[in-house]
């Protein structure tokens, strides 16, 4: 059997996409402790040192536990469908989201093959789709609860949604447009010799803000603003439901990271002389991946903890009137630099 | 007519859909609750772009996500809770 009758099997790419739902639930979870306990660090205090060792590793398991052993309470004037719903469509997203993302690749040679549940021809258009359904979710969330708190905070959401979907969507066409592609594979293979964050220095500025304002951490984090509005739209969730949102939140900031190497950062690539040698070219594209990916998740935790919160009308204003020109500027810029490229080096 | 597996699988996934489609734009109109409306909307949306991509269209279905269930889902979610007056809890009769 030929390894590429292995890699498009279908029942090989569901047990892939499985076992990485399952990874990135792992991730999420030592994204949570790393919060934590970097948090502590910026903010010199301890942190979580007690379960687990010095470090407080397990810290993490203990809170699930606590999480599942908790009284799952409805309240009474809910609406029972959409309250019991709700979780589940944020978490769905993430996990929607988790097939079509490459988490690495094996280089064997010339051929490269991503670890990823599926290939699409248009996987970035896929990818912004199914990410957009989580607002639904806070939605229905907040209305199910019957909240006024959980209400304001998804009206803060669905406003900031809006208003940061349209330069993500235009930040990524501008990749797009110059690696001749919607799949992100071919996205990633594209900046093999030169980084995109190079090329477009605006995109990745305006990506990097919006990705922070679409995953909801702060500086972005009006809708679950702790001082104003309890606990956002969570306010009348208690145990594995709220865990449920908790970690469909963490899942997508694992998952934004991921994105931001793939479209701006390189991705998985490597120089031909390292991927030459067979282990080396199997190993270690994953974890250069990996590596920027937890380099972009701390660096994403340390803004968390470094910069107060927006008002909700300037993130708004911010949204409509800077980043959106600017991001409309980059593109103009990326399709004016392939033109160039074309010129220059012949179709 | 012998059928192979992959076009039973797309048969029930038509199926599936499009009953899907049916019953949630009965949903639509016969919902009281209008943000239940709303969203019975979106879930009728969602399931015609499955039609689409079950025809092979792959881009336009992910783009009705994109635009109807992404941009306009939302926006008529947001027009509807601005002309209630209050939350359903203030009326609301055990």
């Amino acid at each position: 059997m030929n390894i590429v009758d292995i890699v498009y099997n279908p029942w090989f790419s569901g047990i892939v996409g499985l076992l990485l739902i399952g990874i990135v639930f792992v991730c999420a979870i030592l994204a949570v402790w790393l919060e934590r306990k970097f948090g502590a660090d910026i903010q010199s205090r301890i942190g979580p040192n007690r379960v687990g060792g010095r470090y407080g590793i397990l810290q993490g398991v203990a809170d699930a536990i606590k999480l599942f052993t908790k009284e799952d309470l409805i309240p009474a004037k809910a609406d029972r469908l959409l309250f019991v719903l709700a979780p589940i469509i944020v978490l769905g997203s993430g996990f929607m989201m988790i097939v079509a993302i490459p988490f690495g690749a094996i280089v064997i040679g010339d051929n490269v093959y991503p670890i990823a549940a599926t290939q699409m021809d248009i996987s970035v258009i896929y990818l912004e789709a199914v990410s957009a359904l989580s607002v639904l979710g806070i939605f229905m969330a907040a209305y199910g609860s019957n909240n006024k708190y959980s209400m304001i905070a998804a009206f803060r959401n669905m406003a900031r949604m809006i208003g940061y979907e349209v330069p993500l969507g235009v930040c990524i066409i501008g990749v797009a447009v110059m690696a001749q592609s919607l799949d992100i594979v071919v996205i990633a293979k594209a900046q093999s010799p030169l980084w995109f964050v190079f090329l477009q220095p605006i995109g990745f500025v305006v990506f990097f803000i919006s990705i922070l304002a679409d995953m909801g951490r702060l500086p972005f984090d009006q809708n679950e603003a702790e001082e104003e509005l309890v606990a956002g739209w969570g306010t009348e969730y208690s145990g594995l439901r709220w865990g449920l949102g908790l970690f469909g939140e963490y899942i997508h900031m694992v998952l934004g990271a991921c994105l931001m190497v793939l479209l701006y950062l390189g991705g998985w690539n490597l120089p031909r002389f390292i991927t030459d040698i067979f282990v080396l070219g199997s190993l270690m594209p994953i974890f250069w991946f990996v590596g920027k990916v937890t380099i972009i998740v701390f660096i994403i935790i340390m803004i968390r903890w470094a910069l107060p919160r927006y008002r909700i009308d300037q993130v708004v204003n911010l949204g409509w009137k800077v980043l959106f020109p600017l991001s409309i500027l980059n593109l103009i810029w990326a399709v004016a630099l392939s033109l160039a490229f074309d010129m220059i080096f012949g179709a | 007519m012998p059928m192979d597996i992959a076009g039973i699988g797309e048969l029930i996934m038509f199926a599936v859909v499009s009953i899907l489609t049916i019953v949630f734009s009965i949903c639509v109109v016969a919902a009281k609750d209008i943000v239940r409306a709303a969203l019975s909307l979106v879930v009728t949306l969602v399931s015609v772009a499955g039609i689409y991509v079950l025809l092979n269209a792959q881009f336009i279905g992910l783009v009705q996500i994109l635009v109807y269930v992404g941009g306009i889902g939302v926006l008529i979610l947001f027009a509807v809770m601005l002309t209630t007056q209050e939350l359903k809890g203030g009326s609301d009769v055990e």
